[in-house]
């Protein structure tokens, strides 16, 4: 067909010679348009999985960590392939971190999706599940409630923050061992992640880890199935820097505790140091040190787990002496311990005693002094003034104490080693003086002892060795039972290996 | 002391009464066919009787293909010679004398009409019109020359029907401007490269109508004093006033009788006609261009949206900055008055006669349209003492807005007492009073 006109027919050519750009124009508007609404999608999705088995939401439910706390899903999946000298495991048992098969997640570590990000950090059950055997051969038998007494938590830090500064966190390396790992991405993922995760990852560690590592380089390893609970939270939370923390207050690692049967508890004196008698504001303290913040805090999901754990029956002791010299123990445990730490009835524990739940100043009970020294005044008034301020869970019963609390013994054979700092290994060297308690000794191991606690041989290395020399493991003090005649202490440990 | 305005204008082959020339300006007052009519007598007349010394015709065609709009007479048939007879009649009935401009657009077309929509438009270069993306073909070498010698029998029409001279334009863009703009012209031939080749179109036109119609015809040349062609800021700047002082000179040796100083490559140009641009009335008239170019929708559309007009008047004002309105060419028509010695008449916003009185030191005459089309008697006007007509052209460019599509004529309603007033001057000039024939019956 003629154009009507010369201009009309160099408009159709300029149209005819212009159409594939369109046409590409046009294709490049709908695919922006639908990668847009695939990010969106993607964005706007958040949430965490839900457990209707409280002891699965134990050990899996988000408690709100991982917001401002946790690292993507795939990057924790993808750490171990990107540095094996760190994971002889191949995983993160290489921690002490407990699998029970359920989850590809170790117990204690929750998933919550963030803006179409899946992230992962702590729960209560990282530090509050741990495992034993009865013997080298047997299985583990998970138990959830008992210390995670296996986890080596400063070493697992150590590795997270000095990954942050590592090459391999580079997106390209990062990316290949995700693909190593099984979690790759799709596209949309993956241009979300150059956006918007990537960019942020490193910073976020680099920035933690520069509040966090000169605390670190100021202190000891914790040690196994230990933890220093304050001085990290008072440079993450309150932002002190490193350098200001007092020299008496710099070193806090203790044992991770128990939490069976928290019910009875209610008005004793918690934590070791017993600054708290609020079951709700301990939890909640707790909750802070695994990660969470007051924004992103899962109150219904605490609320929950202490739900659960008002009567969380510790498993019944494997140990089997013999019911004469229980009886005897009984009679010895009923005179000289009672008062302090109830006993173990023929139906359960009975959480009665005079002194139960009481604080033993220090200078009586005479145990390392350094975990009441970690918790001060300062911190204690920045707790109650600064944490979920003008809320209903604003902390008001936390005190600063001179002591160490008399704690119930329940569950009492998943405890060891003993004292708030894990110094002793079994209960028979309780009963020891302390300069005849062991000097050093393999923590970690889960094969029960007939002494009570687990078998902690002699020191073979230096990974995992308990020296009481170090700051803060000091075995010194409680030493109410020592004087007992040898039959009497067989007896007593005889009665206390039924807790 | 005789007022210098009013003194006469002795060229080498025509006297003019005054120093005032009415500048080339014209509505569609004609037949498609390029015939004149009664109209546009009325129009010339209506300026030659406000006592203007010389009419310059408005835009005539040599050819039919270098129209710029149907309804402009044009001079391409002999049988036209007898309508341009009346007209010149009619124009020194009134005492002034009439110079026809000999034209072609080139690929400045502004409506190309049943003519010439078909196809690009000749010019000496086949690259678009910048501004409305006119579309035009290089002419072949032969075709040059065969534009030459159409010039030369549009001069020998002229001369035929007795008028006082002709003026060829190749100032404001048109195929003259084509030729001669560095900016433009990108032949490989002998019209293109040095200003020489460029000019020798030109020249070749000025000793062709020469060769016609003798040494004792006035025949004068509109030249645009300097290109300005980057209205457009990523076009070139085209010609200097240095390279059309030398175009000057050489149409002086090769027997221009005068020379009538413009500027601009295109038209119309933020400097000529100077003053405003009146974006709103373009909104309603340039719809009737849209089709011509390329980019007639693109410019419709910036003309349509006051949220998109502060782009074409960035594009437009910014060359204005500094510069007067009247008298806006005056400076550069000096500078080639200084280098020649045949008259110079300079144009572009005159309408003071202080103003003209002093020009008239240096340059020979001043030419006026707008000034004339809102006040014809303007000349009898300073004659009897004004420096002002009382309601003075105001610059608003809307007779030339309105040019597309609306009749020629002042469009300033702030100038008249009424809408129906200025309507009845708009109309004045179609009373033809014509004698109506039945066709074939004569």
């Amino acid at each position: 067909m003629t154009a009507v006109s010369a201009v009309e027919a160099a408009l159709a050519h300029r149209r005819r010679r212009w159409r594939p750009v369109l046409w590409l124009i046009l294709a490049t508007a709908l695919l922006a348009l639908f990668i847009g609404i695939g990010l969106l999608v993607r964005v706007l999705q958040s949430g965490t999985p839900y457990y209707s088995d409280d002891e699965q939401h134990f050990r899996y439910g988000s408690i709100g960590a991982e917001v401002a706390s946790g690292i993507p899903y795939k990057v924790w999946q993808a750490l171990p392939v990107l540095f094996p000298e760190e994971f002889p495991a191949g995983d993160y048992s290489s921690f002490g971190f407990l699998y029970d098969e359920t989850q590809d997640l170790p117990i204690g570590i929750s998933k919550r999706r963030v803006s179409g990000v899946d992230l992962v950090w702590f729960n209560c059950a990282v530090c509050h599940a741990g495992t034993y055997r009865a013997s080298e051969e047997d299985e583990p038998q998970i138990v959830t409630g008992m210390p995670a007494h296996q986890l080596d938590l400063h070493g697992f830090t150590t590795v997270v923050l000095g990954a942050a500064s590592d090459p391999r966190m580079g997106p390209d390396s990062l990316r290949s061992a995700m693909a190593d790992a099984g979690v790759g991405m799709g596209p949309i993922e993956r241009l979300l992640w150059n956006i918007v995760v990537f960019p942020r990852l490193r910073e976020g560690m680099i920035a933690r880890a520069s509040r966090l590592q000169p605390l670190l380089e100021r202190q000891p390893n914790w040690g196994y199935g230990r933890v220093d609970t304050f001085n990290p939270y008072k440079v993450l939370e309150f932002d002190w820097p490193a350098h200001t923390l007092s020299e008496e207050e710099v070193v806090g690692a203790s044992d991770f505790p128990s939490i069976f049967l928290q019910g009875p508890r209610v008005d004793m004196q918690l934590h070791w140091d017993g600054n708290n008698p609020s079951l709700a504001e301990r939890n909640l303290s707790a909750a802070l040190g695994a990660g969470v913040t007051p924004e992103t805090v899962d109150h219904g999901s605490i609320e929950r787990v202490a739900e659960w754990l008002l009567d969380l029956e510790p498993p019944a002791s494997p140990h089997q002496p013999g019911a004469n010299a229980v009886a005897r123990g009984l009679e010895i445990y009923m005179r000289d311990c009672a008062s302090c730490h109830g006993w173990q009835g023929s139906d359960g524990y009975v959480f009665e005693g005079d002194l139960l739940g009481e604080i033993t100043p220090l200078e009586e009970v005479g145990t390392d002094p350094n975990r009441l020294h970690s918790y001060t005044q300062a911190f204690r008034d920045e707790q109650v003034s600064e944490l979920f301020k003008d809320t209903p869970y604003a902390f008001r019963q936390f005190q600063k104490t001179d002591g160490y609390a008399n704690a119930p013994l329940d569950g009492l054979w998943l405890r060891g080693p003993y004292l708030h700092n894990g110094s002793v290994p079994t209960l028979a060297d309780l009963l020891t003086p302390p300069s005849e308690r062991p000097k050093q000794f393999m923590r970690g191991g889960d094969v029960i002892d007939p002494q009570g606690g687990f078998t902690s041989p002699p020191c073979t290395n230096e990974n995992g060795c308990f020296n009481t020399e170090i700051r803060g493991n000091a075995n010194t003090g409680h030493v109410w039972g020592t004087d007992l005649s040898a039959p009497d202490k067989a007896d007593l440990i005889a009665y206390l290996l039924t807790f | 002391m005789s007022d210098p305005i009013f003194e006469t204008l002795e060229f080498r082959n025509l006297t003019v009464k005054n120093r005032i020339f009415r500048s080339n300006i014209s509505g569609r007052f004609d037949n498609e066919d390029g015939s004149l009519t009664q109209t546009r007598i009325n129009w010339e007349c209506r300026f030659a009787a406000g006592g203007a010394g010389a009419v310059i015709s408005s835009y005539v065609p040599v050819r039919m293909d270098g129209r710029i709009i149907a309804g402009y007479a044009t001079i391409h048939r002999d049988d036209f010679i007898p309508l341009w007879q009346k007209l010149g009649e009619a124009v020194r009935a009134h005492g002034a004398k009439y110079i026809l401009q000999l034209s072609h657009s080139g690929r400045q077309m502004d409506i190309p009409g049943v003519h010439n929509m078909h196809r690009p438009s000749p010019a000496p270069t086949s690259k678009m019109e910048s501004l409305h993306g006119f579309l035009c073909q290089a002419m072949s070498t032969g075709e040059v020359r065969q534009m030459v010698r159409d010039f030369a029998q549009g001069a020998w029409r002229a001369r035929e029907a007795g008028l006082d001279g002709v003026e060829l334009h190749a100032a404001n863009g048109y195929l003259f401007t084509q030729f001669l703009s560095s900016a433009i012209n990108d032949r490989i031939d002998c019209y293109g490269g040095s200003l020489r080749n460029r000019a020798r179109f030109l020249l070749e036109v000025i000793e062709a109508i020469r060769d016609k119609v003798g040494r004792d015809f006035h025949v004068q040349v509109k030249l645009s004093a300097t290109d300005h062609n980057n209205v457009l800021p990523w076009e070139g700047e085209g010609n200097t006033v240095v390279d059309t002082i030398q175009v000057a000179q050489w149409c002086e040796a090769l027997g221009a009788d005068a020379l009538h100083v413009s500027t601009g490559s295109l038209f119309p140009h933020p400097l000529n006609p100077p003053g405003d641009l009146p974006l709103d009335v373009l909104a309603v008239t340039y719809d009737a261009m849209i089709s011509s170019g390329v980019s007639g929708f693109r410019n419709f559309l910036l003309f349509r949206y006051p949220m998109l007009r502060p782009i074409f008047r960035w594009l437009w004002f910014r060359m204005k900055k500094g510069r007067p309105v009247e008298g806006v060419g005056y400076e550069e028509a000096r500078l080639i008055k200084d280098a020649v010695s045949i008259p110079v008449i300079s144009t572009g916003g005159w309408q003071t006669a202080s103003s003209v009185r002093d020009a008239l030191g240096h340059i020979d005459g001043v030419s006026m349209a707008r000034a004339l089309v809102a006040n014809p008697h303007l000349p009898q006007l300073w004659a009897a003492g004004y420096v002002l007509a009382p309601a003075p052209c105001n610059h608003c460019n809307k007779c030339l807005g309105g040019a597309p599509k609306l009749p020629m004529g002042c469009h300033e309603l702030a100038r008249f007492p009424s809408r129906d007033a200025m309507i009845d001057q708009l109309m004045a000039v179609y009373d033809t009073r014509a004698a109506l024939q039945i066709p074939g019956a004569s």
